[in-house]
């Protein structure tokens, strides 16, 4: 393990490549944009930390908005550090957003302030209840769509953030982008006021198509700038360096 | 067939290599089959070590053909090969629980990681990385990355205390690509009947 820097506590990822890169892990209680375009790897990414979390005894909750949760555990299965137990026991839980809306009684398509705040105080009293250490939000764009304005999606993703780190929760929030976007999220707020961006993409380099991880931001440490590869195996993310060879990388 | 005095003299200087090393062996094309063996059999498969072969010069399944033939157990091999999918396009190798395939040799990146998830799957004590070889490897990469490649490869396996082995084929060596081997290994040795 890297030495630490700085004084904040560290939420241990258990992706080793992803602690090494942020000299220890994610500083506790921050709320982390973990962005990319599709099928870069970040629902498997996201679901290896709470998966890592829940067997170093965290409570740790997915809030599935696009994925149906059943399909979702389909892919978590053939993890060799994935158990059975860890859902039995609460360790690990998922929720479905769409019946969160429905029984916060959000059918509209587009969410009021009012509404807003109901839908943050019902994330934050899940969190509090289960004794949720860490959490995902898998996607917060799609929770975005049906905010609409820039303010409104400001203030979710403010109070949301407040509220988890009140709660000492660490959360990941997944964002999705276009591929050819140069913006870290879609309504370009969300970046803005997160803690962290870790930017999931697929690079190109002489015709080889690889998948690459890079933080571009994380408050309250230090951490590599630099471009990784990373692999999505049966033993969970790997990352190594990009190599750069002389002028050719980009 | 085989030389078994070359086979025996490239084993007995493996096994005194300490785990974390990296070693450069040289050899002559002639010399192939007897630096296999003396790698595969009586140095690793003697210690009980899995192997982690990395290929860039010929297809995964032809190298267990010829192991096979020469009687050396592969069970405990397991095969990073970046040469099927180019020679072979898509359609390559059947699926074998003992190969992982890089698309092009010049996806380092996925070697590494390949030969990684390998490393972490392995329940030896021991582990052995080969890569054969450092000249099928600078057909396809220009020296800047190979070297770069090598070092953080090298160091990575160091720290997992895993031995390296870096094959390099006399009659296609350049003095550029011995140098950049001699930078990461701690030792050489030449496969020949004397020292
Ligand atoms: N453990 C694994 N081993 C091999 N391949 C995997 C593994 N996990 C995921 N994949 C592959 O990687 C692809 C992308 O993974 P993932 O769903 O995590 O990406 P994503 O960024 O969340 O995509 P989306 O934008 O569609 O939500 C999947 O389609 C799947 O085929
Ligand atoms: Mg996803």
């Amino acid at each position: 393990m890297p030495p630490r820097t700085g004084d904040r506590d560290r939420c241990v990822t258990g992706i080793d490549g992803l602690d090494t890169i942020l000299y220890g892990g994610i500083p506790r209680d921050n709320t982390v944009l973990l962005t990319g375009s599709c099928g870069t790897g970040k629902t498997s990414l996201a679901l290896e930390y709470l998966i890592h979390g829940a067997v170093s005894g965290e409570n740790s909750l997915f809030i599935s908005v696009t994925e149906n949760s059943e399909k979702l555990l389909m892919n978590i299965i053939p993890y060799k550090f994935f158990d059975r137990e860890l859902i039995k026991s609460g360790r690990l839980v998922f929720v479905d957003m769409p019946a969160m809306y429905e029984r916060l009684g959000m059918t509209k398509a587009e969410l009021s302030m009012e509404e807003i705040d109901l839908l943050v105080a019902a994330i934050g009293s899940l969190v509090k209840e289960l004794g949720i250490r860490r959490m995902v939000m898998d996607s917060i764009t799609s929770v975005c769509y049906k905010l609409k304005t820039p303010e409104k999606i400001r203030d979710f993703i403010l109070k949301l953030s407040k509220t988890l780190s009140d709660l000492n929760c660490t959360s990941i929030l997944v964002s999705e982008v276009a591929a050819q976007s140069s913006a870290y999220s879609t309504f370009g707020v969300e970046e803005a006021i997160s803690d962290g961006i870790v930017l999931m993409a697929n690079m190109e380099r002489r015709g080889d198509l690889l998948r690459t991880l890079q933080v571009i931001k994380m408050r309250g440490t230090m951490h590599s700038r630099a471009k990784y590869v990373l692999d999505l195996t049966p033993v969970g993310v790997l990352l190594v360096p990009l190599l750069k060879g002389g002028s050719a990388g980009t | 067939m085989t030389d078994s005095r070359i086979a025996g003299n490239v084993a007995r200087q493996l096994n005194e290599l300490p785990p974390g090393s990296a070693v450069s062996l040289q050899m002559s094309v002639d010399n192939y089959l007897d630096v296999m063996s003396g790698v595969i059999d009586l140095y690793a498969g003697k210690r009980d070590m899995d192997t982690i072969y990395v290929t860039a010069t010929i297809s995964f399944e032809a190298i267990k053909r010829v192991m096979q033939a020469l009687e050396i157990d592969t069970s405990r091999v397991y095969f990073v090969d970046c040469i099927s999918h180019i020679m072979m396009g898509t359609a390559a190798a059947q699926k074998d629980e003992h190969a992982s395939l890089v698309e092009s040799p010049t996806m380092l990146e996925n070697v590494m990681l390949k030969v990684e998830y390998l490393l972490r799957r392995s329940q030896s004590k021991e582990k052995l990385v080969v890569i054969d070889s450092i000249n099928s490897l600078a057909i396809h990469n220009n020296s800047w990355i190979l070297s770069e490649f090598l070092h953080i490869l090298v160091s990575g396996l160091r720290v997992k205390e895993a031995r390296t082995i870096i094959l390099s084929v006399e009659e296609h060596s350049t003095p550029e690509i011995a140098n950049m081997v001699n930078l990461v290994c701690d030792s050489g040795i030449r496969a020949a009947k004397e020292e």
